[in-house]
């Protein structure tokens, strides 16, 4: 969730009111955000990742103002235009969109500036997708001569933000930042260009804009684009940014819209400002949340949380939604809000008594029963973790098992497609202790079957002492099954980390259990381990059918 | 009452005291037996009495006086009396000088010499007139017979001897007396012929018993070794369940009882239930490398209903208007959650009324620290049912917080893709304050159109249980919940709380 700072003086500002820090901290508390830090007039908060309208101060100032009672419900949003026309027709065919909406008289500052771009980092970061989808730019309209377009080139040359010569725009992919960052999302020699009807360059999304026409303090007009793969995510950020421009004329400014030309799929004119009106059953609404109350708490809760109530009877609520509620899909998450805006906290939780009689998992029911012939063996019971080091896998013997595409560290990297290896494991760990160790760990292990994960449950154990042989794990087994009833033949078997010809297929009921052996001593060798292990493990699924508990299928991704 | 030619029988240990006090002349002070016994005085008045209530032997306690010199005898005794070396002093100095000077000159110091000039004056040898003292002529012999008696009686004391002068030397504090109280422990005549006629025995001591001590009845004549409770005893440890299965286990029995039947799911899911299926957009950021392992290596999961993949498309394509992709969602991860248990258990269960859990691992890409661990445990749960509200899942939370002892809930707003309202619980935490341990809400219609089910609400939830396992069992540290290492292990107290 993205972390947001702001000046509560700015916060303020915007929403043209005084507000106390408890206030803000409610209204953030309400609409999903977490305070981090106060410090002086500095507030951080982690902003929820559907509210991306509370990315900066515009849209917190806003928020905290409508809920508040200090500003005025939120009106519908007057746009003029088109006042003038982008171009996309030769847009390239990867990201063949871009839309753009202008603002007239807006007052900015260095934090009003620094608030915007915050907004576009924290929306480049989220919605975005790392500007693979979409991609914000901001210009000083009065630095550009419409109309615009939105081309692909072979290549072209400007000044980039924060730089002071021009560069072609190979260079910008080698030599800046951003564009070793994201280069990977354009194509080589068919470059994506803004530019204006002067062939001036304004911006070579998704990479850098340009230093000649960026928004400065003096601007009073801005130019917002966004470009990208997804038309329908593009223009709700661009509403988001467009209406977050607007709070910055304080009243004063207003939104131009301009056509877009020469495009399928996309709208003919941005932005769209029109939000969304729900009707919004009220049964609905009680049969979800369990309650709803009067026609006027839910007029007053939904105008709160920045909706306009168009009309309220005792069935129905009609709400127009406003273009920056993103989050607004359909009628739950408007029944969301009035619970959300009536307070949780006043929400009565109510018991639900059971219909059905409740049931551990067959495979917990047979752990828990092996679990305690294990303790009556002297058995230490231990707990390791699923994921583990592939490189000690395969040295230890095993060749197929699932693998970690973008692991963390080398040691989680894989995970376990067996007990025995975290049976070895724990041996090494507890070496300090007088031999003899007796452990063992009932969990979960996927094995890889003609490349299907297959997560199964496994009873691993593992002796180590200074005197041992198969025998011993064998005594083990039998008085296992002894216990349970049933008998156990053996065969000559094998598993990776055991010395061939010392290992033994457990069998019950002609059916394989398991396994166990001598640990090879090349293993032993490998992790410092200096006393002999036997170590054998019990696949829980079968033991479960061959002794006719009941059917506990292994599980595959398969739905 | 013992008869006259019975047997005494001893524990070895009063045996020995007896036996050695025989051989020390059948008396000897308390101090010397116990040094010829090598124990401590203390460690012997046990058996003393034992051997004194059998009337083997009588303990004496005697009060024993004896002369001392003090450190002023002792130095009279070799520098001669102080009125001796006054006058020695004065016939060095001509018969008369201040007093100043003889200080000086008999090396007596100011006290002392004062005191020795007044019995000088008072045995007429010397008078004093204004600071000067002078000899005055006259016979000194009974003035020297004193003097030679005190010396002697001075030698009798350091010989140890009361001189018939003793009271006067006491009074000019040059001895003392010294009082001792010794205990004296003496063989009675009984106790002597009971020897003699080798009639006092040693009893067999008994360290532990055997099997053919109790089977011969040897024990009857012998004597049980007393246990000394103040030695420490050997350290072992049982072997035990885990502790952080044995809170799994009590959190399984709590679900149990509120009716909810265990499910289990697969480890490695396709992003189709992972994600998909729970209507996060494929372009969502906590889809990608940071937030979810992905499997290496392995084909796109095959064999999926071409039902199931268009409901997914549908409620995708019509609710987030992008181009969904059905190969990106058959990759496989490592599951992040164990919410695909729950979409599971609905696409197999339908519109039932049922509640179900499953309490399994889920993976998600973090490095291991104190707070943070790359796998965990979540507690997962849908109520399925014509008639469940949002409010039945807020009851679930206060039960459930209830049962486990967490103490008072709050509820607060959250997000979460799949769930609409969604709603994050707290408890109060004595050191930190309220945390958050309940994250959940109601299935979003798209995800009950994505599992095929229709007319029903669900209440659903995906608990960290690790975190409050940790708050019951005490752990500090989240990674010392999957330890294997037995030490660590055999450190956690069993929890009241799980026993309650």
């Amino acid at each position: 969730m993205p972390v947001v700072e702001v000046q509560l003086w700015d916060v303020a500002r915007v929403a043209d009111t005084d507000m106390s820090l408890d206030e803000i901290e409610q209204v953030l508390t309400v609409l999903k955000a977490e305070v981090e830090e106060v410090s002086d007039d500095t507030l951080t908060y982690e902003a929820s990742h559907d509210r991306p309208d509370l990315y900066s101060a515009e849209g917190l100032g806003r928020a905290a103002a409508i809920y508040l009672g200090k500003r005025r419900r939120q009106g519908r949003y007057d746009v003029r235009g088109p006042v003038t026309e982008l171009d996309i027709s030769s847009a390239p065919k990867y990201r063949p969109y871009a839309f753009l909406a202008i603002v007239r008289g807006v007052r900015l500052d260095d934090e009003a500036i620094r608030q915007l771009f915050q907004l576009q980092e924290k929306l480049h970061l989220s919605h975005c997708g790392d500007r693979a989808l979409v991609s914000i730019g901001l210009y000083d309209l009065d630095k550009l001569r419409p109309p615009f377009r939105y081309v692909a080139v072979e290549d072209a040359e400007f000044v980039p933000l924060g730089y002071d010569t021009p560069m072609s725009l190979s260079e910008v992919l080698e030599k800046t930042e951003k564009g070793v960052k994201y280069a990977h999302l354009v194509k080589r020699g068919e470059y994506p260009l803004l530019v204006d009807s002067s062939g001036e360059v304004m911006s070579f999304p998704p990479i850098l804009n340009s230093e000649e026409n960026k928004v400065t303090e003096e601007t009073r007009n801005v130019l917002i684009d966004v470009t990208g793969t997804e038309p329908w995510l593009m223009l709700k950020v661009l509403n988001i940014v467009t209406t977050s421009v607007l709070e910055r004329g304080y009243g004063e400014a207003v939104v131009e819209s301009v056509k877009i030309v020469g495009a399928e799929g996309a709208p003919e004119v941005t932005p769209d400002l029109r939000g969304t009106v729900l009707r919004v059953g009220l049964s609905d609404v009680n049969d979800l949340i369990g309650w709803v109350g009067s026609t006027d708490d839910v007029r007053v809760v939904l105008e709160r949380m920045g909706y306009s109530v168009e009309e309220v009877t005792r069935d129905v609520v009609v709400v127009w939604a406003p273009p920056w509620r993103a989050d607004v899909l359909s009628w739950v998450d408007v029944a969301e809000d009035i619970a959300a805006g009536y307070g949780y906290g006043r929400l009565r939780p109510e018991a639900l008594p059971p219909t059905h009689w409740g049931r551990e998992h067959l495979l917990e029911r047979v752990s828990s029963v092996l679990r305690d012939i294990m303790l009556g063996l002297g058995f230490n019971e231990v707990v390791n973790y699923m994921l583990i080091d592939a490189g000690l896998l395969r040295e230890l013997g095993y060749e197929r098992f699932v693998e970690i595409e973008n692991p963390k560290m080398v040691t989680y990297s894989a995970v376990r497609p067996s007990l025995l290896p975290s049976m070895i494991l724990t041996v090494k760990e507890n070496t300090e202790l007088t031999p003899p160790l007796k452990v063992f760990e009932i969990g979960d292990a996927v094995a890889l079957e003609d490349k299907e994960p297959i997560t199964y449950r496994g009873l691993g154990f593992a002796i180590a002492n200074t005197k041992l042989s198969l025998t011993d794990g064998l005594v083990i087994v039998k008085a296992l099954f002894r216990a349970l009833g049933a008998d156990v033949s053996l065969r000559p078997g094998d598993a990776p980390p055991t010395i061939a010809g010392r290992t033994a297929s457990i069998i019950v009921n002609d059916k394989v259990v398991g396994a166990v052996g001598e640990v090879h001593p090349r293993v032993l060798n490998t992790l410092g381990i200096e006393y002999p292990v036997v170590a054998g493990e019990l696949v829980l699924n079968d033991v479960a059918e061959a002794l006719g508990i009941g059917e506990a299928p292994k599980l595959s991704p398969k739905p | 009452m013992m008869g006259k030619n019975d047997r005494i029988v001893l524990p070895e240990r009063v045996y020995r005291v007896f036996e050695v006090l025989l051989g020390l002349g059948g008396r000897a002070p308390t101090e010397e037996l116990a040094r010829s016994l090598g124990r401590k005085v203390s460690d012997i008045q046990r058996d003393l009495a034992e051997l004194e209530r059998l009337g083997l032997i009588k303990v004496i306690k005697e009060v024993s006086k004896r002369p001392e010199l003090t450190p002023e005898g002792v130095e009279a005794l070799e520098n001669g009396l102080p009125e001796v070396r006054v006058l020695n002093a004065l016939d060095a100095l001509g018969g008369e000088a201040p007093i100043s000077e003889l200080v000086r000159e008999s090396g007596i110091d100011d006290k002392e010499l004062k005191a020795a000039l007044g019995r000088l004056r008072r045995a007429g040898l010397v008078e004093i007139r204004g600071g000067v003292v002078r000899l005055i002529e006259t016979d000194r012999t009974h003035f020297l017979e004193s003097v030679s008696e005190i010396i002697k009686g001075l030698k009798e004391v350091a010989e140890g001897r009361y001189p018939p002068i003793f009271g006067e030397l006491k009074k000019r504090r040059l001895v003392r007396e010294v009082v001792s109280k010794t205990q004296v422990v003496e063989v009675t005549e009984k106790g002597a012929l009971a020897w003699k006629e080798n009639r006092v025995m040693m009893a067999r001591v008994i360290t532990a018993l055997t099997p053919e001590i109790i089977k011969s009845g040897e024990w009857k004549g012998a004597e049980f070794k007393e246990f000394d409770l103040s030695i420490d005893v050997p350290t072992i440890y049982p072997v035990r369940k885990h502790p952080y299965v044995y809170f799994l286990q009590r959190v399984r029995e709590i679900l149990v009882g509120m009716g909810f039947v265990e499910v289990k799911g697969p480890h490695i899911e396709s992003e189709l239930l992972n994600f998909d299926a729970l209507f996060v957009p494929q372009y969502h950021p906590a889809r990608r490398g940071t937030d979810v392992y992905f499997v290496k290596g392995l084909p796109r999961l095959e064999g999926v209903s071409r039902e199931l993949i268009e409901r997914v498309r549908e409620v995708h394509e019509r609710g987030w208007r992008y181009r969904w992709s059905p190969e990106r969602a058959l990759r496989l991860v490592l599951r992040t959650h164990t919410t695909p248990v729950s979409v599971r258990t609905m696409m197999e269960r339908g519109e039932g009324e049922y509640r179900v859990f499953s309490l399994d691992r889920v993976f998600r890409p973090d490095t291991p620290d104190p707070t943070h661990l790359m796998e965990f445990h979540q507690l997962e749960g849908i109520i399925v049912g014509r008639r469940v509200t949002f409010r039945h899942l807020l009851g679930f939370f206060t039960e459930l917080a209830k049962e486990l002892e967490l103490g008072d809930v709050m509820f607060r707003p959250a997000y979460f893709p799949f769930t609409e309202p969604s709603v994050e619980g707290y408890i109060k935490h004595p050191k930190l304050g309220w945390i958050e341990v309940f994250p959940g809400g109601m299935f979003r219609p798209e995800v009950i159109k994505a599992a095929g089910l229709s007319g029903v609400n669900v209440a659903a939830w995906g608990i960290g249980i690790d975190r409050i396992a940790m708050l019951v069992l005490g752990i500090n540290d989240i990674r010392d919940l999957y330890t294997n290492n037995i030490i660590k292990i055999r450190s956690v107290p069993y929890p009241k709380e799980v026993m309650r």
